[in-house]
C-alpha cells in the first residue's frame, strides 16, 4: 500500500471501495459484528442506554500524542464514560480527501483499534466517503456510539451541589496547547504532548469505589473553564475555585505565560471534571492517583451557593477574582 | 522598622494615608492586575488607574481608517495582529472591511507580513505596525528585511507612539506611575529618572504577582515620604541603558514625529514615523493617501477612561451596548484594555 493515495474510485462503492474497505477498515476493526451487511445486528444492554454522536476535523490530524483516529474513539467513548456507561459499540464515518496517502489512512485506522481495544469497545458499522481535492481538509471522521449505564449511576451537569468537591483528573490544557505549537503558526517549540486518552477505564474503577458521582465531564472544546462554567449554570450553584490547585505541566504553563493563554480554556482531550460530595473526595482521589490517565488528579475546588453560575476563583496572592467567562475566540478546528 | 520585616502586602493592605492615584500605564499590568485580583487588596483610598499603554487602545480612529482605506480602495493586503481587525472605524472595523472583499491577514509578528509578501509578489502588502517601544524595534527589523530581499511590495502604516511624552500629558491624572518594564527594558531608565525634576513619580514594574506587588508597596512607601521619586523595581530585566541595539536600530530608521492618542489627542513628538531613506516602505507615502479625521461613536467614552477621569463602568455603553463580542470602542477589543478588564473580571460577588 505504500506510495498509494485514495483516489474517487476508492468512493465510488464498486471493487475499489471494497479493496479499501477490507485492506484498511476490516483489517484493523474485525470483530463478530462488523459484517458486510446494511447494519449491524447487536444484543440490546439490560439496563439503560448511552448514545452520544462527535464529528472530528482536527488539523493537523497527526500531531505528539496521537492522530485524528485515536481521537475519533476517544472522545465518543469519553462521552459515554461520563454518563457512566460502559461503551459497547462504535460506528465510524469517513470523509475522505482525494490524495490522502494511504500510509496515513492505515496509521490512522491502526490507531483506531488500539484505543478502542484498549477501550473494550467494538467498531460494528462504519462508512467511507471520498471528496475532491480541496473539498475536504485530508480526513474528517465522525463516530457514534453506544454505551451500558451501569446501575445505580446518575451523573449530570445539573446535579452538582453546595458542599461538593470539584476534582480534575489530571494536569489540564494539554491537547489545546500540542495543537496551537503543531499548527507552527507562533514559531514555538516545546515539548508538549497531547492529554488525549480513553477514560472509561478510570471512570469504571471511580464507579467501583462509590457510585455517588454528580457529575463527570470531559473538559474537550473551552477546557476546564468553559466545562465549570456549563456546570454552575446547569446546577445553578456557584463554583469557587482555587487557581493553585490547578495542575498545569510547566511547558504548558510556558507557553501560555509567552502568548497570554488561559490554561483552563485550553482543550484537553483525556481529562475530567469530576463532581462529588465531600465525604466521597478522599476514596475517589486515592482511586484515581493509581490510573493510568490520572497520575495527577486534585481537588480544585468547591461547589456554593452562592454566586450562582459563576466561578470565583483564589488567586496565586490569595485574592479573589472572577474567572472571566469564556470567549468567543477559542482555537478552531481544535478536535 | 529597623530589623523588621514586612511584607509588600501588608504595605498595601496597611495603607492609611492620604488618597493615592496609582496609574498603570502598561495593557498587560492592567490584565495582571485583574487576573490576581491585585484591586480586590487595595484599602479604599488607594486608586488604581488603567492608563493609556494597550497599544490597539490609544491608536486613534482615523488610522482604522487608513487601513480599511487601503484594503478596499487600494487593493492592499492589510496584515495585522488580530485585536486590530475588531476595532471600529469610523465607517467600519477591518472585519467589516474583509467581509466586503478586502483581504485582511492577520500575523503574529511583522517579520510573517515580510515572509507573506515574499510569497505573495502579485499583492501589495501593508503591515499595520502599532505599539510602543516593544513592538516597534520588530517592525524596524521587517523593513530592514524587505529591504535585503529587495522586495517592493511591502510598508508599514505606522501609528508606533514613543511613551515619555505621554507621561507629561498624563500629568496631572495621577500621583504615581507604574512605568511598564517592557517599554524600559528597550528604552532604559535614564528618561523616567529625569521625570522626577519635573514633578512626576514613577515606579518600573515587572509583571509577576510578586513583582507587581512590590512595585505598588514602593510606589505607597514612597508616596508617604513627600518628595517626588524614581524606582527600578524591575532590576532583573530593566538597566540603565536599556537595549542598545534596539535603540540604535529604532534611530537608523525612524524619527520622530507628532501622534495623535485616542482620548489624549496629539501630543507633539510622541511618535515616530519612517526616515525619509526609508520612504519606500512608509505605505502613507507610497499610496500617497490623503489626510483622514476619523470620528469615533460619540456615546464611547474611551478617551476618558485612557485618562482616568472615568471608570469603564461609568460609560453608558459598557457592558450594555459594548461588549467584548461587540465592542464600541477600542477599550473593549483588547485582552489588555481597561473596558475588556472591567467586563471580564469586574462585576460584584460574594467573596
Amino acid at each position: 500500500m505504500r506510495d498509494l493515495a485514495v483516489t474517487l474510485a476508492h468512493g465510488a462503492g464498486g471493487k475499489q471501495t471494497s479493496e479499501l474497505i477490507d485492506q484498511v477498515f476490516k483489517a484493523h476493526f474485525a470483530n463478530p459484528a462488523l459484517t458486510a451487511d446494511d447494519a449491524a445486528v447487536l444484543t440490546a444492554p439490560r439496563g439503560k442506554m448511552a448514545m452520544t454522536t462527535d464529528g472530528f476535523i482536527v488539523s493537523p490530524s497527526f500531531f505528539p500524542g496521537g492522530n485524528i483516529g485515536k481521537l475519533s474513539i476517544c472522545g465518543t467513548v469519553n462521552d459515554l464514560a461520563c454518563m457512566g456507561a460502559r461503551p459497547l459499540y462504535l460506528s465510524c464515518a469517513f470523509v475522505i480527501e482525494e490524495g490522502f496517502p494511504m500510509e496515513k489512512l492505515e496509521e490512522i485506522a491502526s490507531a483506531m483499534e488500539k484505543t478502542a481495544k484498549e477501550a473494550g469497545v467494538q467498531i460494528v458499522s462504519g462508512d467511507t466517503k471520498v471528496a475532491g481535492k480541496g473539498q475536504v481538509d485530508g480526513v474528517f471522521i465522525t463516530t457514534t456510539g453506544v454505551g451500558e449505564i451501569l446501575e445505580g449511576v446518575e451523573t449530570s451537569g445539573a446535579m452538582a451541589k453546595p458542599g461538593d468537591v470539584v476534582i480534575v483528573t489530571g494536569d489540564v490544557g494539554r491537547h489545546g496547547c500540542t495543537i496551537l505549537l503543531a499548527r507552527e503558526d507562533f514559531g514555538i517549540e516545546a515539548d508538549v504532548t497531547s492529554d488525549c486518552a480513553p477514560l472509561w477505564g478510570t471512570v469504571q474503577d471511580m464507579l467501583e469505589v462509590t457510585k455517588d458521582i454528580h457529575v463527570i465531564r470531559d473538559a474537550t472544546r473551552g477546557g476546564v473553564g468553559t466545562v465549570l462554567y456549563e456546570i454552575a449554570g446547569q446546577s445553578g450553584v456557584g463554583v469557587q475555585l482555587d487557581s493553585t490547585a490547578v495542575p498545569v505541566a510547566p511547558e504548558v504553563q510556558g507557553v501560555c505565560r509567552m502568548l497570554g493563554l488561559e490554561p483552563l480554556y485550553l482543550a484537553c482531550e483525556g481529562r475530567l471534571v469530576i463532581v462529588t460530595p465531600k465525604e466521597e473526595a478522599d476514596k475517589v482521589l486515592e482511586v484515581l492517583r493509581k490510573g493510568k490517565y490520572s497520575g495527577n488528579a486534585a481537588i480544585i475546588g468547591e461547589i456554593t451557593a452562592e454566586n450562582p453560575g459563576r466561578v470565583i476563583m483564589t488567586t496565586e496572592i490569595g485574592a479573589q477574582t472572577v474567572l472571566p467567562q469564556p470567549g468567543g475566540e477559542l482555537l478552531p478546528r481544535i478536535c | 522598622m529597623a530589623g523588621q520585616n514586612i511584607s509588600a502586602r501588608e504595605i498595601i493592605t496597611s495603607y492609611d494615608g492620604p488618597k493615592l492615584r496609582i496609574m498603570e500605564v502598561c495593557g498587560t499590568h492592567t490584565h495582571e492586575i485583574f487576573r490576581l485580583g491585585i484591586r480586590k487588596l487595595l484599602p479604599e483610598q488607594i486608586e488604581l488607574i488603567s492608563g493609556p499603554g494597550c497599544p490597539v487602545c490609544v491608536t486613534q480612529v482615523g488610522f482604522i481608517d487608513e487601513a480599511v482605506m487601503l484594503a478596499l480602495e487600494y487593493g492592499a493586503t492589510v496584515c495585522t495582529f488580530g485585536d486590530l481587525v475588531r476595532v471600529p472605524g469610523t465607517e467600519m472595523s477591518l472585519a467589516g472591511a474583509r467581509a466586503k472583499g478586502a483581504r485582511v491577514q492577520v500575523v503574529y509578528s511583522p517579520l510573517d507580513a515580510v515572509t507573506y509578501a515574499a510569497e505573495h509578489p502579485g499583492e501589495q502588502v501593508v503591515f499595520l505596525s502599532v505599539g510602543f517601544e516593544t513592538t516597534t524595534p520588530a517592525s524596524c527589523l521587517a523593513v530592514e528585511q524587505a529591504a535585503e530581499q529587495g522586495l517592493t511590495n511591502f510598508s508599514l502604516l505606522t501609528a508606533n507612539k514613543t511613551m515619555p511624552s505621554a507621561y507629561h500629558a498624563l500629568k496631572g491624572s495621577a500621583d504615581v506611575f507604574l512605568y511598564p518594564g517592557h517599554v524600559n527594558a528597550i528604552t532604559g531608565t535614564a528618561l523616567c529618572e529625569s521625570l522626577v525634576d519635573e514633578d512626576i513619580s514613577g515606579v518600573v514594574t515587572g509583571f509577576t504577582a510578586r513583582e507587581l506587588l512590590t512595585a505598588l508597596a514602593v510606589a505607597i512607601k514612597k508616596s508617604t515620604e513627600g518628595k517626588p521619586f524614581f524606582v527600578n523595581a524591575y532590576p532583573r530585566v530593566v538597566t540603565r541603558e536599556g537595549s542598545v541595539e534596539a535603540q540604535a536600530l529604532m534611530e537608523r530608521l525612524l524619527e520622530p514625529c507628532d501622534a495623535e492618542w485616542r482620548g489624549l489627542g496629539v501630543i507633539p513628538q510622541s511618535g515616530v514615523r519612517l526616515r525619509e531613506a526609508y520612504a519606500a516602505y512608509d505605505a502613507r507615502k507610497k499610496f500617497q493617501l490623503p489626510e483622514i479625521k476619523g470620528r469615533g461613536n460619540p456615546a464611547c467614552r474611551c478617551g476618558d477612561v485612557l485618562q482616568g477621569k472615568c471608570k469603564p463602568s461609568d460609560c453608558k455603553v459598557f457592558g450594555k451596548v459594548c461588549t467584548p463580542q461587540h465592542p464600541i470602542g477600542a477599550c473593549m477589543v483588547s485582552n489588555e484594555g481597561a473596558c475588556s478588564a472591567y467586563y471580564q473580571y469586574g462585576g460584584d460577588f460574594n467573596a
